[in-house]
């Protein structure tokens, strides 16, 4: 028996008003730690994705959306660009390395990348299995893509056209599987690579009517030699061309910007609860320490000082944080987790799910602040008690 | 051994000020109390307890006066020294009645012995109550309760403010043996305040407010 023993009887004493603020406070724990790391997680995976493209040079429209489809591969290109063009741009000397891109196919949602055998530079990619493509028609499949539809080096596969699902005008030349890449954690693992030709050839093939139309691309992901390439390039080609450049950097904060609002007000919302979740522990140690008060008063009789009391009462709030808190990052880990598996379905991104230390700390350390200070509060008239007062006052 | 002399009590400095009797117990004495409601009997007892301060005067338990203790060694001496016992509350709601006099000789820093506390259930009649919470006692179980916690930890002094007025004829005369009986086996002095004349034959000494 001694005063740790008593507050764990205590905690358990009124299992509802317990529950209940281990509830509250274990869920306003949970979004805030699923709010940061999902904000963090999205951030980094986004930064990730970008891999070494400092430059897209597409068709002129939105810059965010050439962005978004050409970079993260997850909305509409903005239109066609010229290969020759684009080829001439490959030239200029502060270019390192300039990667053309044409979408047009699927296969069961997941996009069909035409490019070069330097596209998996940019993601600093290696082959797991195979080789890499050699002539039209041949693949090297995302890490992802291999495991999603078990396909091997060797299996074939039909496309279809465009870049969603649920598309039943399927291409009648199958593809083959010549190579896998490892897995990098980045866009790559969910895309097939295959030959610019491979595109080209595909949409000829289905009726257009000029034969010797000029060959186009969707864009041209761009890497500089030298930071000058930021401040000329850009400018240059929007002024002096047909074509639009976009900055994947610059056109990602600003979709922060825009994303920024809506977490802001969820983690609004989220230390409302926190708060909330601390006035209601206020509230129950308070009231169980005026419940108590002939207990607490007995106590002192008993011989407790006042230490011990306030030792008694403070443990107890602290078991409800520590518990709280496991709660809270087991029920986030769920969350998240839940989240991500959700979005990986639909919108075919792989997020690596970060557990950051550092943020579960800060709102450890916050949530016990609070609590302590409920605490503090609550246990105030324990010092204050006056013995003889409640002893009389027992009818 | 218990010992006062020209105690005075004021709650407040527009109030009245209480006037108490000097008292002075040898070994094992025990001495009644009696008085209407209101006449001052708990204060009297709270002062006696050290759980009031009085205006003037002093309380002298084993030789020590405990209005001169700092807060904290006035907390220890009561605890290891006085037994209380009160009319309806008298343990920890939140623990069991074994575990309550477990906690009353921890609180004591007092040793704690399983089997003293077994065997004073047992001369209590209430071992069989042993892993019951408080609100699960009955009346009469409750107050042998009040008798354990009040002698579990081997008191000089042992003060009981109306210990009888919620039992029935009964379990008024058998509880009030009881606590006679255990402040004789402890050598302890037992002072009884109350209204109620039924118990006035069990003592030799008695005195009125």
């Amino acid at each position: 028996m001694n005063v740790w023993s008593i507050s764990i009887r205590n905690f358990r004493y009124k299992p509802l008003y317990t529950f209940l603020s281990i509830l509250i406070l274990s869920v306003s724990i949970a979004l805030l730690l699923a709010i940061q790391q999902m904000e963090a997680s999205f951030k980094q995976q986004l930064e990730n994705n970008l891999g070494n493209i400092d430059m897209v040079v597409g068709a002129k429209g939105s810059p965010l959306q050439l962005v978004l489809s050409s970079v993260l591969h997850i909305d509409n290109p903005t239109g066609n660009i010229s290969f020759e063009e684009a080829q001439k741009l490959s030239k200029n000397p502060l270019v390192k390395m300039a990667v053309p891109i044409s979408y047009g196919d699927n296969y069961k949602g997941y996009r069909i990348v035409g490019t070069t055998n330097n596209f998996s530079i940019l993601y600093q990619a290696t082959l797991e299995q195979g080789r890499t493509m050699e002539k039209p028609m041949e693949v090297v499949l995302g890490a992802a893509v291999a495991e999603r539809f078990d396909l091997h080096i060797g299996d074939t596969f039909l496309s279809s056209h465009g870049l969603a699902e649920k598309n039943d005008h399927d291409h009648e030349e199958p593809l083959t599987v010549v190579g896998i890449y490892k897995p990098t954690h980045k866009i790559l693992d969910r895309l097939i690579v295959t030959d610019l030709n491979t595109i080209w050839d595909v949409h000829h093939h289905e009726g257009a009517p000029n034969d010797n139309h000029e060959k186009e691309i969707t864009s041209l992901l761009v890497t500089f030699r030298s930071p000058m390439g930021f401040l000329t390039l850009p400018r240059n080609i929007n002024s002096n061309t047909t074509m639009q450049a976009a900055l994947p950097k610059y056109e990602l904060e600003r979709l922060y910007q825009f994303t920024g609002v809506g977490v802001k007000t969820v983690t609004w919302i989220a230390y409302i609860i926190l708060i909330i979740s601390c006035i209601t522990i206020f509230i129950s140690l308070y009231r169980m320490v005026r419940d108590r008060a002939f207990d607490l008063a007995l106590m002192r009789t008993y011989g407790a000082n006042v230490r011990q009391l306030v030792k008694m009462v403070a443990y107890e709030g602290l078991l409800i944080v520590g518990i709280a808190f496991i709660v809270g990052i087991l029920l986030s880990q769920i969350g998240v987790r839940f989240i991500f598996e959700m979005i990986m379905d639909q919108y075919k991104q792989s997020v690596p799910l970060l557990l950051n230390y550092k943020e579960i700390a800060q709102t450890g350390g916050l949530a016990l602040l609070m609590v302590s200070l409920a605490i503090g509060l609550a246990i105030f008239p324990i010092i204050k008690m006056n013995i003889s007062k409640i002893l009389s006052h027992e009818k | 051994m218990i010992k006062t002399s020209g105690l005075t009590f004021q709650y407040d400095e527009r109030d009245m000020v209480f006037n108490f009797p000097d008292i002075s117990l040898g070994p094992s004495e025990n001495l009644l109390i009696l008085g209407k409601s209101g006449i001052g009997k708990t204060t009297f007892l709270h002062v006696l307890a050290g759980l009031l301060t009085p205006l003037e005067g002093k309380v002298e338990i084993e030789g020590i006066s405990i209005h001169s203790l700092s807060n904290r060694k006035m907390d220890r001496f009561r605890g290891q020294n006085i037994g209380l016992v009160f009319q309806k509350n008298h343990a920890i709601q939140s623990l069991n009645v074994f575990e309550n006099l477990q906690a009353r000789l921890f609180f004591a820093n007092k040793a704690i012995s399983n089997t003293i506390i077994s065997d004073l259930l047992e001369q209590l009649d209430i071992i069989d109550c042993r892993s019951k919470k408080v609100r699960e006692l009955s009346e009469g179980q409750l107050q042998r309760l009040g008798i354990a916690m009040s002698v579990i930890h081997r008191p000089q002094l042992i003060l009981a403010d109306e210990p009888t007025s919620s039992l029935d004829d009964d379990n008024c005369e058998t509880v009030m043996q009881l606590l006679i009986d255990q402040a004789t086996a402890n050598n302890a002095n037992l002072i009884v305040i109350t209204h109620d004349g039924r118990i006035q034959p069990l003592f030799q000494n008695s005195l009125t407010l």
